[in-house]
């Protein structure tokens, strides 16, 4: 972003050096046209710092019509961030067209040609023109890309450039997020500051003063969120994504997308409403969900999605798109089930909590007859703390409402949710265990539940919801079966060995020993367990991340042990109160199975 | 420190007595931990017995309940419950290295062993605090993605825990396959 050719930022990788923009024998140089990998031309031309740069010069770039300001270039807006539009900004001669005056519809050289924009969020790893008015209330800049013609508004377009941006020579500029968010944080921060404030606040205070302590937070947070917002960017370098943050306390976090467990575009209401979606990254290690992006562009969303899983998929050389083809249409997949949100109701409606709620509320209206005070307060706080137990099932039913599982190439899609959508992207290699669940009150209808582990969720992940394991809300035992093939191929969900612990483990389980079994399937390592609510743990051995044999006191007067199978997600799977001699056998079976599996499995890439 | 020189050396000790924590007896030569650790170990017992003793009589001379001269003795008491098994469960820890994993076994009420393949390691710490380093001793702990993976060595010489952390990290590069 300075003039002149790059400057390695010190301890950055080289600009773009080719194994991050895949082979590039693999990806023919960029002729005319031709997409590259991040957008950026390959090989790189002389004084090469990015794409819109010096040697591509002026706007009608050989097949790419609109000026391409290279993959998100945000033009620097006049009147925003570092004053003036730098003459100079990027490479010697800034062609003309980039920057402000150039309405780039696409994404940088990737861009479509012209008629191409899908007005669907993009398909494939190209990048997406703008679809024409997308969400309701359009940003006025067009582009996905932040460079907006011209910078209308106050905001403009977000300049790369804002703080320590000049650091950033020779890599692809920063880009903000869109310029909606801090507004959707402070709306967001309402829901907040009112339960903080709570209802006592409330009656205490009247309604006036309680209307303006609310203002009042609100804007602080908004303003927060603003300037949180102006310091925050991210960039694709080279197969890693870097998010700055901060103002005070500069955080710069780079994440390797070989890592990349899952990505998820999450849609809240408001975020709904806007046009806009969050992009959340799982990589293992991150005790959270890492960076996430709140907000985007759903177009930018998904194309960064996109390219992000393609950077992080399997061969270096398989990232960026065969040249010269379009950007892949839509990569719809195919799709292996959706779920009936009739049977969504009915399931959620046969959980404890849904039987519970009509004693829930009639013990609420019985204590308000017998005390009969009526008071507004009373009811909506005694409602408040109702709702986070009781209406976990109305809570279940709007997460999955119009639940869709895809196969995608090597990946698993997952859409979900009614106020709040999640697209969340599983490559099918990231799969640490698939767990079934069989409830006790869906047994009587044959149901089941999957869910599938992904690594990078900490056990302490404090909402449930965020964390990507939803493979079947609901669905009989034959699409369990075809999901579970699906997932891990050659495993058949009814044909799966188990035996049961000895005889004299009834003493430690007197109702549940018949429910408790474990096997060796030739791919996953299986373990049942759950008298109520059953449950089976499929771990495939190549996933096994230690073995663990476990022999409590009481087990030790039996000659029972457990073993453990530890995964790098979830709980890993257990095999209960086996015999010791059985235990050990075991345990030595599940280590050279693990260790085979892994040596077939090396293909892949580490991570 | 390279590992062949080393790596052998400690396994000519002699094999600890078989019990149920100890499968594969003939294949696996489970290493002890030093015996210094129990002084650590007791140590610090003593310190938390200190500390807890000191609260107790405190609260017990001020306020004069007989709940709190109860919970003294129980205190005591615990302590010397604790001191025994701390022996014994020093005495019960041990390690083994395996051509392919690592094997760590300790706990008494609860026995543990853990078989965790040096090709999923993560990463390796080696730590010692003051009181381990009073007696020259060190831990290394093995991480995998696995939250669950318990692979504490505890009561190393430093120049074993080097050794083995060396090792460990050879061994992990060697076959590194992540997850």
């Amino acid at each position: 972003m300075t003039d002149g050719p790059a400057e390695p930022k010190p301890g950055a990788p080289p600009p773009h050096p080719p194994a991050d923009h895949g082979d590039p024998a693999a990806a023919p140089p960029p002729a005319a046209g031709e997409p590259t990998h991040n957008g950026h031309p390959w090989p790189p031309q002389p004084g090469y710092a990015h794409p819109p740069g010096p040697a591509t010069p002026a706007g009608p770039w050989p097949g790419h019509p609109p000026p391409p300001p290279g993959y998100g270039h945000p033009a620097p807006p006049p009147g925003y961030g570092p004053p003036p539009p730098p003459p100079g900004y990027g490479p010697p001669a800034p062609p003309p067209g980039y920057g402000p005056t150039a309405p780039p519809p696409g994404y940088g050289p990737t861009a479509p040609p012209p008629g191409h924009g899908p007005p669907a969020p993009p398909p494939g790893y190209g990048h997406p023109a703008p679809p024409p008015g997308y969400g309701p209330q359009a940003p006025p800049w067009p582009s996905a890309s932040h460079s907006a013609p011209g910078g209308p508004g106050p905001w403009g377009p977000p300049a790369p450039g804002g703080p320590g941006a000049p650091a950033q020579a020779g890599e692809e500029p920063r880009q903000r997020l869109h310029p909606l968010s801090p507004a959707l944080h402070g709306a967001k921060s309402l829901v907040v500051v009112i339960a903080g404030l709570s209802w006592s606040t409330l009656s205490r205070v009247g309604f006036g003063w309680f209307a303006a302590l609310v203002a009042v937070f609100v804007l602080g947070a908004t303003v927060l969120s603003v300037i949180s917002w102006w310091n925050t960017g991210y960039h694709v370098v080279g197969r890693e994504l870097r998010v700055h943050e901060g103002l005070l306390w500069r955080r710069t976090r780079a994440i390797p997308l070989e890592r990349l467990q899952a990505v998820e575009v999450v849609r809240p209401l408001l975020a709904q409403l806007t046009g806009l979606a969050e992009l959340r990254l799982e990589v293992v290690g991150g005790g959270k969900t890492e960076a996430p992006l709140a907000y985007l562009s759903v177009a930018e969303a998904t194309a960064l999605r996109n390219r992000l899983l393609a950077v992080a998929g399997r061969a270096p050389e398989a990232a960026p798109p065969a040249a010269g083809t379009p950007p892949a249409p839509a990569p719809a997949g195919r799709l292996l089930h959706g779920v009936r949100n009739r049977d969504l109701l009915v399931s959620q409606l046969l959980t404890p909590q849904a039987f519970l709620l009509p004693f829930g509320v009639a013990f609420v209206v019985a204590q308000f007859l017998s005390e009969g005070s009526w008071s507004f307060i009373a009811v909506a706080s005694t409602l408040t703390a109702m709702a986070g137990v009781v209406l976990q099932p109305v809570r279940r039913v709007l997460d999955d409402w119009g639940f869709r599982l895809d196969r995608d190439g090597d990946a698993l899609r997952v859409r979900n949710g009614l106020l709040e959508t999640r697209v969340q992207t599983v490559p099918l290699h990231r799969v640490q265990t698939v767990g079934v669940t069989w409830p006790l009150l869906w047994r009587m209808k044959g149901w089941l539940r999957l869910r599938l582990e992904v690594a990078g969720y900490s056990a302490a992940e404090p909402d449930d919801r965020n964390r990507p394991d939803r493979l079947l809300p609901v669905g009989d035992a034959p699409t369990g079966e075809l999901i579970v093939a699906e997932v891990l191929p050659g495993v058949r969900l009814g044909a799966l060995p188990a035996t049961l612990p000895p005889r004299r483990a009834r003493w430690l389980r007197p109702l549940s020993r018949a429910r408790v079994g474990a096997g060796l399937h030739e791919e996953v390592f299986v373990a049942r367990s759950g008298l109520l609510t059953r449950r089976l743990t499929l771990v495939p051995y190549a996933r096994i991340q230690s073995v663990r044999v476990t022999q409590g006191p009481a087990q030790r007067r039996l000659r029972l042990a457990t073993v453990h199978a530890d995964t790098a997600g979830g709980t890993g799977a257990a095999a209960l109160d086996r015999d010791l001699a059985e235990a050990w056998e075991l345990a030595a079976e599940l280590t050279t199975r693990a260790h085979a599996a892994r040596r077939t499995d090396r293909g892949r890439p580490p991570g | 420190m390279s590992e062949p020189v080393n790596g052998d050396d400690l396994a000519g000790r002699p094999p600890a007595p078989t019990s149920p924590l100890e499968p594969w007896p003939e294949t696996v030569r489970w290493q002890p931990i030093s015996r210094d650790l129990i002084w650590v170990e007791l140590i610090r017992l003593g310190i938390l017995l200190a500390v807890a003793l000191v609260l107790l009589g405190v609260a017990w001379a001020v306020t004069g309940h007989w709940l709190f001269g109860a919970a003294l003795g129980v205190a005591l008491l615990l302590a010397a419950w604790r001191a025994v098994t701390i022996v014994r469960a020093v005495r019960a820890w041990g390690y083994a290295e395996r051509p392919d994993d690592l094997l760590v076994r300790h706990g008494l009420l609860v026995r543990r062993l853990s078989i965790v393949p040096y090709s999923r390691m993560q990463f390796v710490d080696v730590s010692a605090g003051p009181l381990e380093r009073a007696f020259d001793l060190a831990t290394v702990q093995l991480h995998t993605a696995a939250a669950a993976s318990d692979a504490r060595v505890p009561g190393l010489r430093p120049a074993e825990a080097s050794r083995l952390r060396d090792r460990l990290t050879a061994l992990g590069e060697d076959r590194a396959e992540g997850l």
